[in-house]
């Protein structure tokens, strides 16, 4: 146990290395020079972007530029070449905002996918299962922000809420406290629908497959044979063993936290982590946008490891 | 002794020689019609290459049917089966139909031919970005199932290392030391191939054979490569490097091809191990066949089954993706028409021209939605383990 986590963690290390030797390749090996993003300016004098150059050692060699890169980033030092302002800072603040988006999409996945699932395992191959099949490939296959805008006509028709950004502009003067949490949730319910849609399809859909895998087994048949009731068989007897996979998979959403929802985020105009990536990208913010890289790739391998290790408590027959 | 299994033949009717009756295809479609929903795939899947083939022809060339650049200001935002205002438009700006079948943008130019040219474009970027990735995933995942015992020497990756730095410090402008690096890579290279050929092991100093012994397998290589694409959001990381390259099409495709070979890589890697080690493979090794006609000839149909699948779904994403991406408004450049910018243009007159967001947006639904039907029925009769036992 403790050298396969010692090994993994190594592992994990060299990869990340990798990873941002490799981010940091593609970003300063493309064509443009985030000097140039502003060129009409009449700010942008060749002395301020030699300045600028200066400054953020861009008149470097590459692999100094890496190191300098590398080194304030663990230091917490970076800071973003907009605004001067810390890198670390300013992703912590909109990380704050993009989590309850994903807390509520994570709920709403998990908690409408094992129902639908189940039930269509059990039901196999009639009516409930064959629409659910059918519905869980339309969500998967509906672009996200052709359903942004379909959600956002029906709720806004129908109920005259307004739910673009995180809460209605002004709205912290004179309401009352009931009254901004409804305006709070309005605005946080659809942006987290949209997020949960493509997991819902998916996670139901391997719902399902788990579970008929697990009531296909012999001992399922034994639990019936020796009379138990339906109920029991199901969610006693078939659940319990099908769960276990389901189990790892807590570590695979972590990711989810950061790569999450570039166009539904700027639909929303909701102030995410997916948003400020985007800004930055258009505004060839290198710090920002390698930071965020790097961050989510240290998600995903930390999410990766936990799954691992869970699996490993969770399923004794598996011994490395 | 022969008599009675004569006799016990005939009693049951055996046929001769065993050979199945029908053929591969035939079975395969036998299986494939059960399934409603994959044969509304296929169905729809046929209909829309039609569309996309016949749109490129009728929209493009210097005097096309459907003009989908043409501007009508004073016809703007006409909803679909509209007539045209015949007495205010001159005789090459009526709409060929005669209506504008799914109304006019805000530029008033004719929304169907707009469609009929995005139509080719999802098409190819479905198909080119998974080429690549197919392509891509094959030769990985090939070498690592099948080389993958071979081990790869610290002076090979030394000698990479260098190569690549070497390349990257030209690149980055301080071409002398990087020169100086590749020359020596490159003399390097010369060398060992020159004493490879001489198989002159017994000419390395002692000093040296640190270089010589081996460091990582193929193998593990290969698959070290693959988590590290993995830790990259893909979303993002397509959206960084389209948002760096200058606007256009193959961009996207390459892109979207270049960051999607991981999947491919994993299947046909797990597909070869078992293949490998099977009888087949042994009786044509023995055969005297070249690793080449080993691995294309007889492996390779036998593991191109969840190839097929991933591939006909990762159609499905790369079409999403290339949409989503012309929405965020990257990609390809505006006078193009591609089903992701027409909805992202429309979205600003959603409650006036709802059929600007609408026909896209359900275009792009149907579309992804034949494919992954399609893509799925493909994986149930593709692979046994799946069927339903009758």
């Amino acid at each position: 146990m403790l050298s396969f986590i010692g090994r993994s963690v190594v592992q994990k290390i060299i990869t990340l290395f990798f990873v941002s030797i490799v981010s940091f390749l593609i970003i300063h090996i493309a064509p443009g020079k985030p000097s140039q993003v502003d060129p009409m300016n009449p700010k942008f004098t060749p002395e301020v972007v030699e300045r600028f150059r200066k400054e953020f050692h861009l008149d470097k060699p590459l692999h100094v530029q890496y190191l300098y890169f590398y080194k304030d980033l663990f230091t917490g030092e970076t800071v973003s070449w907009k605004d001067n302002q810390s890198v670390l800072k300013k992703i912590w603040e909109r990380f704050l905002n993009s989590l309850p988006l994903f807390i509520v999409g994570t709920i709403i996945t998990w908690t409408l996918s094992f129902p639908i699932g189940i039930r269509s395992a059990i039901f196999r191959g009639q009516f409930y299962d064959r629409s659910a099949t059918f519905l869980s490939y339309l969500l998967i296959s509906i672009p996200g922000f052709f359903f942004a805008y379909v959600l956002i006509i029906f709720v806004v028709n129908q109920f005259h809420v307004p739910v673009i950004g995180m809460e209605t502009f002004g709205i912290g003067d004179g309401a009352s406290l009931p009254h901004i949490f409804m305006d709070r949730i309005w605005h946080l319910l659809l942006p987290s629908v949209l997020g949960a849609t493509g997991g819902i399809a998916v996670l139901s859909r391997y719902v399902r497959s788990q579970m008929l895998e697990v009531e296909g087994q012999d001992y399922i048949r034994t639990a019936r044979a020796k009379g138990l009731s339906p109920e029991q068989v199901h969610y006693r007897h078939a659940l319990r063993n099908a769960l276990l996979p389901f189990v790892t998979m807590f570590g695979l959403i972590l990711p989810g936290l950061i790569g999450g929802s570039v166009i539904i985020e700027s639909i929303f105009s909701w102030p995410g982590m997916g948003r400020m990536a985007y800004e930055a990208i258009l505004a060839r913010d290198y710090p920002v946008i390698l930071t965020v890289n790097f961050v989510s790739a240290i998600l995903v391998l930390a999410g990766t490891f936990i799954s691992d290790l869970l699996y490993l408590i969770v399923d004794p027959r598996i011994r490395l | 002794m022969n008599i009675d299994e004569k006799g016990f033949n005939q009693d049951f009717q055996f046929e001769a020689p065993m050979a199945p009756k029908r053929t591969r295809l035939q079975e395969f479609w036998l299986l494939f019609r059960q399934n409603r929903l994959a044969i509304l795939g296929l169905f729809i899947f046929i209909l829309f290459f039609c569309c996309a083939i016949m749109g490129l022809f009728i929209t493009s060339g210097p005097d096309p049917l459907f003009d989908p650049a043409m501007i009508r200001l004073q016809e703007k935002l006409r909803p679909p089966l509209a007539k045209p205002n015949l007495d205010s438009l001159r005789r090459e700006e009526i709409p060929c139909l005669g209506f504008y079948l799914m109304g006019t943008d805000d530029l008033g130019r004719d929304v169907f031919a707009r469609m009929l040219q995005g139509a080719w474009v999802s098409l190819t970027v479905g198909f080119v970005a998974v080429g690549i990735s197919v392509l891509i995933g094959i030769f990985m995942g090939g070498v690592a199932g099948y080389f993958g015992q071979h081990h790869i020497r610290v002076d090979h990756i030394l000698m990479t290392i260098l190569l690549i730095s070497g390349a990257g410090l030209v690149m980055a402008h301080s071409i002398r030391f990087g020169a100086v690096l590749l020359c020596l890579t490159l003399a390097y290279i010369f060398y060992s191939f020159f004493t490879q050929n001489r198989s002159g092991e017994k000419s390395v100093p002692s000093w040296a054979k640190v270089f010589r012994k081996s460091a990582v397998s193929v193998d593990t290589l290969i698959m070290r490569i693959v988590d590290i694409m993995l830790c990259f959001p893909s979303f993002f990381l397509i959206l960084t490097v389209v948002a760096l390259l200058p606007a256009s099409i193959y961009n996207i495709m390459i892109v979207i091809g270049l960051t999607s070979w991981m999947g491919t890589t994993r299947f046909v890697r797990a597909e070869f191990l078992s293949l490998r080690e099977q009888d087949f493979v042994a009786a044509v090794k023995t055969l005297g066949a070249s690793n080449f006609r080993i691995i294309f000839r007889h492996m390779m149909p036998n593991a191109i089954a969840p190839v097929l699948v991933s591939a006909t779904i990762g159609i499905a994403t790369a079409i999403l993706t290339e949409a989503g991406l012309s929405f965020l408004g990257f990609g390809v450049p505006p006078p193009h028409a591609t089903w992701g910018n027409i909805l992202s243009d429309g979205k600003n007159f959603i409650f006036d021209a709802p059929w600007l967001t609408f026909i896209p947006g359900i275009a792009i639904l149907i579309v992804v939605l034949s494919f992954n039907l399609f893509g799925e029925g493909l994986r149930d009769v593709l692979n046994p383990k799946l069927r339903e036992r009758h």
